[in-house]
């Protein structure tokens, strides 16, 4: 027995004499990783910017002159075919809005009102949606629903996906606590009271912002416009109302909500 | 609330609401613990540097399973030791843990001879070797018990074993650990 113990003692003598390996700090790595989920690819940055240069690609070649000069310029010894140019080329794939930014199943409000615990949301002020997309696949618990506005609202289509404004409802909160954080130079962010509900403008450059949804899991959420955006949070549903929109006109459509 | 570290149970009830950074002062408490404990199963630097990351990052997907008010360590300890045999798993290969001592390092206050102070080391680094020497589930549990210094309930979680086998595992490899001391003395 006292050998044991006189083994045991040397033992733990030892531990504070080892040469560990050095101590690497792995807050950084991790604070990273459970901040950025894994997003669908076409979230993606680097496929933003291919399509990005797809589509300046796309229109340097659909005109004339500049293919005439790329053709020049890189000693391409092919005929090129001159065709009419069109006025406003479309650097957008094919498809509904929805479908082609991956909001899910293209459906009506009737349908999706079936499938959802919230009420969902309507702005009075611009009427019912051209498109509705519901969204079950990894997003908040309980669905995500985007109502889609086309140009019959009056107000700017936002270029990067055709659509005037998009709003998106799902049941979660906002962690305020990562605004500050995460929010890229040139981006602003205020706290904004629409209709007495608590929200906030984001406003500035292209950004992420996160929520915590109804299972308390932290989402990384792209603003899938690039552009102004108002978050709202209406007795726990969430509502983002994105587009090429003022903070006026963003309240003006947030506090018709009903 | 200013200038009073906050305990663990604040910690981790708000990163169970959500709080990125209340999870990384977890994760810096508890950093060394995991990478430690990791290198002991992984027996590689950079492997138990990426299990005990990966094990930070399961670990607050996990929250929701941790219980208010319970001690983290074991169940960090779990999640930890859990991704470090994975990756031992994965990788097909037996581990070869090669703990050494510090340079330079001297017990205690006293100041022995020169002589007798290498006398010591030397003694201290043939116990270590043959730590080192043993099997692998003789090794993990003295290297838990005794090097991490964790408590039986630490060592079963981070072996993924009940804490009454820890008691009889560890009885078992210290029995081998000091046949092999007394063969190398003899010897």
């Amino acid at each position: 027995m006292a050998e044991r113990m006189d083994l045991e003692a040397r033992l733990s003598g030892l531990s504070a004499e080892l040469a560990w390996p050095p101590q690497p700090d792995l807050r950084a790595r991790v604070r990273t990783a459970v901040l950025v989920r894994r997003r669908p690819w076409f979230e993606s940055r680097w496929a933003l910017a291919a399509v990005a240069v797809v589509a300046i690609i796309a229109l340097l070649v659909a005109y004339t002159p500049t293919r005439t000069a790329i053709a020049d310029f890189i000693n391409l010894h092919t005929r090129i075919t001159h065709t009419t140019v069109l006025p406003t080329p479309s650097p957008l794939p094919p498809g509904p809005i929805g479908t082609r930014l991956g909001f899910g199943n293209a459906t009506t409000l009737e349908d999706a009102r079936t499938h959802v615990k919230w009420t969902i949301l309507l702005p009075s002020s611009l009427g019912r949606p051209d498109e509705v997309y519901l969204q079950t696949n990894d997003v908040p618990s309980g669905g995500e629903v985007t109502l889609i506005y086309g140009p019959g609202t009056g107000l700017p289509i936002a270029g990067q996906t055709g659509a005037s404004v998009l709003i998106t409802e799902a049941q979660g909160r906002v962690d305020e606590e990562f605004f500050g954080k995460i929010i890229a130079n040139g981006t602003t962010v205020n706290p904004v009271t629409v209709a007495g509900h608590q929200g906030w403008w984001i406003s500035g450059e292209p950004h992420e912002f996160y929520l915590v949804d109804s299972n308390g899991e932290v989402r990384v959420e792209t603003l899938r416009l690039a552009t102004n955006t108002m978050v709202l949070d209406v007795g726990g549903t969430i509502v983002r109302i994105e587009g090429n929109l003022t903070e006026q006109q963003a309240e003006q459509i947030g506090s018709s909500l009903s | 609330m200013e200038g009073r570290p906050e305990d663990d149970v604040e910690l981790f009830t708000r990163a169970q609401r959500g709080s990125v950074d209340a999870f990384e002062e977890i994760v810096h408490r508890y950093q060394q613990l995991a990478f430690r404990t990791a290198y002991v199963i992984t027996g590689s630097a950079a492997e138990a540097e990426e299990a005990a990351q990966d094990a930070f990052v399961k670990a607050f997907r996990a929250l929701d399973s941790f219980r208010t008010g319970a001690e983290p360590r074991p169940w960090l300890l779990r999640i930890v030791s859990n991704e470090a045999r994975n990756r031992v798993r994965s990788a097909g290969r037996r581990t070869r843990l090669e703990l050494r001592l510090a340079e330079g390092f001297r017990q205690g206050d006293a100041a022995p001879s020169p002589e007798a102070a290498a006398v010591e080391a030397e003694e201290r680094q043939r116990l270590l070797e043959s730590v080192n020497a043993l099997d692998e589930n003789d090794r993990l549990v003295i290297a838990s018990r005794y090097l991490l210094e964790l408590s039986s309930e630490e060592t079963a979680a981070a072996l993924g074993i009940p804490e009454g086998t820890v008691k009889s595992r560890l009885s078992r490899a210290l029995a081998r650990l000091r046949e092999r001391v007394e063969a190398q003395a003899g010897g």
